[in-house]
C-alpha cells in the first residue's frame, strides 16, 4: 500500500494532478459556497452546459488549446449570463426560467457542432476532463483563475455576504448592486473553465456544489462555511486522485466527485444541521434564557 | 423645524398605473410619519422612492441638508432569507458596512457601538446565535440592531410590527421614541389602524390615486379613510362609533 503511494508520487503527472486540484479547490470552493447560499446551485450546472458551445467552437476553429477554451468559454458564458439578466429584467420570465431556456439552446448548439465536426473530438475527455494529462498551459489557466478569484473575493466578500443575505437591504446600500451579481457570474464562468479542463463539463460543478452543501450541514457562519468548503473540496480531490491511482480503471474526475458525494452524505446524516439533530428551523421561545440553551446544546 | 426632505409635487406610479398625484410635503427632523393605505396603494413604492430605488413620474425630492449618506431601512420581514448562515452579531454589523474593498470591516469604535445597539435591541445575550435559531420577534430585534448601527438621520421601517408580539412591539416602539428624541425622522409603514398611531406625529394616507398628509388626527378621519378606500363605511362607523369604550370580553 505504502509502496503504491510512494510510487504514485514518483510520477510527474500525478504530482501535477495533486498540485492542480489543490489550487482548483481553493478557487472553486468559495464560488461554490456562494452559489449555494445565493440559491444558484442549479444555475451553476446550467452555466456549465451553457459554456459548451463556446468551448466547442473554440476547439473546432483553433484546436484544443487553453486560449481557445478560455476565449470561447468566456464569450459563451458571459453572453448567456447577460442575456439571462436581460430576459429576467425586461420580460415576464424569472431568471431561473430564462437561464434554463438559454442553456438548453446553447447545449444543443454545442452538441450539434461537436457532432458535425466529426470524430476528431475526444468526446470522453470533453465530458470527464483529463486530469492526468495536465499540460503547463492548463496549470497556468488554473493558477491564473485561482489568483483572479481569490483577489476578487478579497474585494467582494463583504458586499457578496450582504447582497446574498439581504438583497433588498444591499440595493439600498450601493448604487452598483449589479457589480456584485455580474462580477460573481464572471467568477463562476472562469472557475467552470478552469475546472472544465481537469474535470470535464459534467463533473465541473460537482467540486463546487458538493463541498459547499456538505459544509452547510456543519457551519453556522460564513467563515466556517468557506473554510470547511475548502477542506472538503481538497480532501475530495486528494482522496479521489489516490483512489483512481489505486484502481487504474476508474476515471479521476468522477472519483473526485464521488468522494465529495460521500462527504456530503456523511454530513447530511451526522452534521448538526442535518437529519436527526436540530431541525432546520427550530423556533426557540424568546424567553428561554441563554443558560438553558447552552445546557440544551451540551445535552445534544 | 428643519426639513430633512422636501417632497414637491410628486406623482408616483408605474407606466400604466398611477399610485398618487401631486404630493407636496416635508419630512421634518424629529417627527414620526405613519404611512397607511390599502394593499397596492403604494406604501412600499413610496418607501422605495425615498430610498432612491425608484424615481417619481414627475415632481422632485429636495434634500435641504444634502441627501444623507445613510438612510436607515428595514424591509418587510417576509423578504428575508432566514437560512443564511450568519450570527446575530454579524447581521447587526451589516449596518456599519462601508462598501467595497479589503478594509470594509468594523473598527473599534463601531464595535463598541454594536454592543450598545445589540443591548438596546435586546439581543445582546443571543448575539452569537445563528439567525435560523431565532423566533420572529428575535429576528426583528436583530434587524432593529442593524438599523441602529446605520446611525441614519432618516429611518424607513416597512411594517416593522407585522410579525412580532406585543412585548416586542412595545420594546421596538421605545427605540423609535429614542430616535425621535434625538431628532431623527422615522417613516413607519403601518398595516392597520392600531395603537402604533399614538406614537406617530404625522400620517400619510395613500389610496384612490390620492395622498393626504398632515397631523395624524387630521388625516385619519372616517370620511377620509372611506374616501381613499381604506375602510368601508360600515367599518368606519364601527371603529369611530361615538362610545369609544370597548366592551369587556365576557369571561368564559
Amino acid at each position: 500500500m505504502f509502496e503504491l503511494l510512494s510510487e504514485m508520487w514518483s510520477f510527474a503527472f500525478m504530482r501535477r494532478a495533486f498540485v492542480v486540484t489543490t489550487v482548483l479547490s481553493a478557487s472553486v470552493a468559495p464560488v461554490g459556497a456562494f452559489l449555494v447560499l445565493r440559491r444558484l446551485s442549479l444555475a451553476g450546472e446550467a452555466m456549465a452546459h451553457a459554456i459548451t458551445p463556446g468551448i466547442v467552437i473554440g476547439f473546432v476553429t483553433a484546436g484544443l488549446s487553453v486560449m481557445s477554451l478560455l476565449v470561447g468559454g468566456l464569450i459563451a458564458g458571459v453572453g448567456v449570463a447577460m442575456l439571462t439578466a436581460l430576459l429576467a429584467r425586461r420580460t415576464i420570465l424569472r431568471s431561473d426560467a430564462s437561464l434554463a431556456s438559454l442553456y438548453l439552446i446553447a447545449l444543443a448548439v454545442g452538441i450539434f457542432i461537436l457532432s458535425a465536426a466529426g470524430s476528431a473530438v475526444p468526446l470522453k475527455s470533453f465530458l470527464f476532463g483529463s486530469i492526468l494529462g495536465i499540460d503547463d498551459a492548463s496549470m497556468l489557466l488554473v493558477g491564473g483563475v485561482a489568483t483572479v478569484t481569490l483577489v476578487a473575493f478579497a474585494f467582494l466578500l463583504r458586499p457578496l455576504i450582504v447582497s446574498t443575505c439581504d438583497p433588498v437591504f444591499f440595493e439600498t446600500q450601493t448604487r452598483r448592486p449589479w457589480l456584485v451579481d455580474q462580477g460573481f457570474m464572471l467568477l463562476l464562468v472562469l472557475n467552470l473553465l478552469a475546472a472544465f479542463k481537469t474535470l470535464g463539463t459534467l463533473m465541473a460543478v460537482g467540486l463546487m456544489i458538493l463541498p459547499a452543501t456538505a459544509a452547510r450541514y456543519w457551519a453556522s457562519t460564513i467563515t466556517a462555511q468557506l473554510v470547511l468548503g475548502f477542506i472538503f473540496a481538497l480532501s475530495s480531490c486528494w482522496i479521489g486522485l489516490t483512489l483512481s491511482y489505486l484502481f487504474p480503471e476508474t476515471p479521476s474526475g468522477p472519483a473526485i466527485v464521488l468522494v465529495a458525494g460521500g462527504i456530503f452524505l456523511i454530513s447530511a446524516i451526522f452534521g448538526p444541521l442535518g437529519f436527526g439533530k436540530r431541525a432546520r428551523k427550530p423556533v426557540v421561545s424568546s424567553d428561554l434564557s441563554v443558560t438553558q440553551i447552552q445546557q440544551e446544546e451540551k445535552a445534544q | 423645524m428643519t426639513a430633512v426632505l422636501q417632497i414637491r409635487d410628486v406623482t408616483l406610479g408605474y407606466r400604466e398605473l398611477t399610485l398618487f398625484r401631486r404630493l407636496t410635503m416635508d419630512i421634518e427632523a424629529g417627527t414620526t410619519l405613519a404611512v397607511l393605505g390599502a394593499n397596492g396603494s403604494g406604501k412600499s413604492t413610496f418607501v422605495k422612492m425615498l430610498l432612491g430605488l425608484m424615481d417619481p413620474l414627475s415632481g422632485s425630492l429636495n434634500w435641504p441638508k444634502g441627501r444623507p449618506r445613510e438612510i436607515g431601512y428595514l424591509a418587510q420581514m417576509t423578504e428575508f432569507d432566514r437560512r443564511f448562515p450568519i450570527r446575530v452579531r454579524d447581521l447587526a454589523a451589516m449596518g456599519a458596512w462601508r462598501g467595497f474593498g479589503f478594509r470594509s470591516g468594523l473598527d473599534n469604535a463601531a464595535r463598541d457601538r454594536m454592543t450598545a445597539a445589540l443591548d438596546e435591541a435586546g439581543v445582546l445575550d443571543i448575539a452569537d446565535r445563528p439567525i435560523h435559531m431565532l423566533s420572529g420577534g428575535q429576528l426583528q430585534r436583530a434587524l432593529f440592531a442593524r438599523v441602529i448601527m446605520q446611525d441614519a438621520p432618516l429611518i424607513l421601517l416597512d411594517e416593522p410590527f407585522a410579525a412580532v408580539d406585543q412585548s416586542t412591539e412595545a420594546h421596538l416602539l421605545s427605540i423609535i421614541h429614542r430616535w425621535r428624541d434625538e431628532g431623527r425622522s422615522v417613516v413607519l409603514v403601518v398595516h392597520d389602524l392600531s395603537s402604533v398611531l399614538d406614537h406617530c406625529s404625522h400620517a400619510l394616507l395613500l389610496g384612490g390615486q390620492e395622498a393626504t398628509h398632515g397631523p395624524v388626527d387630521d388625516v385619519l378621519t372616517p370620511d377620509r379613510l372611506v374616501a381613499q378606500g381604506y375602510l368601508s363605511e360600515s367599518q368606519a362607523s364601527w371603529m369611530f362609533r361615538s362610545s369609544p369604550k370597548p366592551q369587556e370580553p365576557a369571561h368564559v
